[in-house]
């Protein structure tokens, strides 16, 4: 993985990320926005499980009110992503915390999709909702995106945050 | 103002050298303020989204904004801490970078816009609180807000990349930019 890493960095396409200063920043920023709206997203969603907002509102119809802005944001932030990637691979491969995050985000979407599918019928969204588990599940979805977060910028200080455990060339 | 002496106090301070010095410290704050200003802008763009009627305005403006701009509050409280140990690591070099100072100006510009909104056009709220289209006022509100918070991440990412480094290349020396192998 690090050696096509590595010969992933010396491609046209990756110099071409490399070469334009600005865009890196640029697709940093877009990424730090999307993470706004995916973050939020979750957050509110989470909060209304909790009945602490949109009380007003069945628990599917937030959920339908915020899972497109979700999607789409999350979307952006792959391809912004991947890009970035291209831009920087052995920096990416040689994270630990790259790929703890890539795992946490396979979690993320799993459970996401799982919770959308559940709350396809309208009873459903009742049960779901005084169900006891769902207090927890929201907390602890919050906590999941909230170190992805963390694990995303620790990309840039994986040496430091992992010490031996650090991949590394 | 000249406030280059409480700059290098702040710089010199035993907080600013134990952060330095600290191996997993700053990856630390600037983790939290990732969260804090993802959570600042997402829950801003909401409320905002709302004030131009997207998608709809049948549901309250002033429930929206009371349950949510709590979370704001406090998560700009967290970003605001964690930015000034940013700050204070490197307190020299970020006084004098330019993005961080048009960052800061966007983050008024968005205050004074946020005062202007709270203070005067939402006194009116009860005549446009659902099922009517905002005011002109809360349009340009929420409008205005949008391109300011969106241009405060973007000067906040630009700092990291314009922390004062000296790139430019000597007149006398030629670089070779072939890649080996």
């Amino acid at each position: 993985m690090i050696e096509f890493a590595e010969w992933l960095g010396t491609t046209p396409l990756s110099i071409g990320v490399q070469s334009r200063s600005w865009l890196t920043p640029l697709l940093q920023s877009i990424h730090i926005l999307m993470i706004g709206v995916v973050f939020v997203s979750i957050l509110v969603v989470a909060l209304r499980v909790l009945g602490r907002v949109r009380t007003d509102e069945s628990l599917a119809a937030v959920w339908q009110r915020f899972a497109p802005w979700f999607w789409t944001a999350l979307c952006v932030m792959a391809m912004t992503g991947i890009v970035l990637i291209i831009g920087e691979p052995v920096r990416e491969a040689t994270a630990m915390s790259f790929w703890l995050k890539m795992a946490l985000i396979a979690v993320g979407v799993s459970s996401a999709v799982y919770f959308g599918r559940s709350l396809r019928s309208v009873a459903a969204s009742g049960v779901l909702e005084a169900s006891a588990g769902a207090r927890f599940m929201a907390v602890a979805t919050v906590v999941l995106w909230l170190t992805i977060i963390f694990l995303g910028r620790a990309i840039a200080y994986d040496l430091e945050v992992w010490g031996s455990w650090h991949i590394g060339a | 103002m000249d406030l280059t002496g409480v700059v290098e106090a702040l710089h010199g301070s035993g907080l600013s050298e134990w952060l330095r010095s600290s191996l997993k410290a700053m990856p630390i704050v600037e983790a939290i303020h990732v969260m804090a200003i993802a959570t600042v802008f997402g829950t801003i763009f909401i409320v905002d989204l709302r004030l131009l009627g997207y998608p709809n305005v049948q549901r309250s403006f002033w429930r929206l904004h009371q349950e949510l701009l709590r979370w704001t509050w406090g998560a700009f409280g967290i970003a605001v801490v964690t930015g000034v140990l940013l700050f204070m690591v490197n307190a020299i070099t970020y006084y004098n970078n330019t993005a961080l100072r048009l960052k800061l100006v966007a983050m008024l510009l968005a205050g004074v816009n946020m005062a202007v909104f709270e203070n005067v056009t939402a006194k009116s709220v009860a005549t446009w609180d659902k099922g009517v289209p905002t005011p002109t006022a809360a349009r340009v509100a929420g409008a205005l807000s949008i391109v300011l918070w969106v241009s405060v991440i973007f000067f906040g990412r630009w700092i990291g990349f314009t922390k004062g480094y000296d790139f430019s290349i000597p007149e006398d020396v030629q670089l070779d930019f072939e890649f080996p192998g």
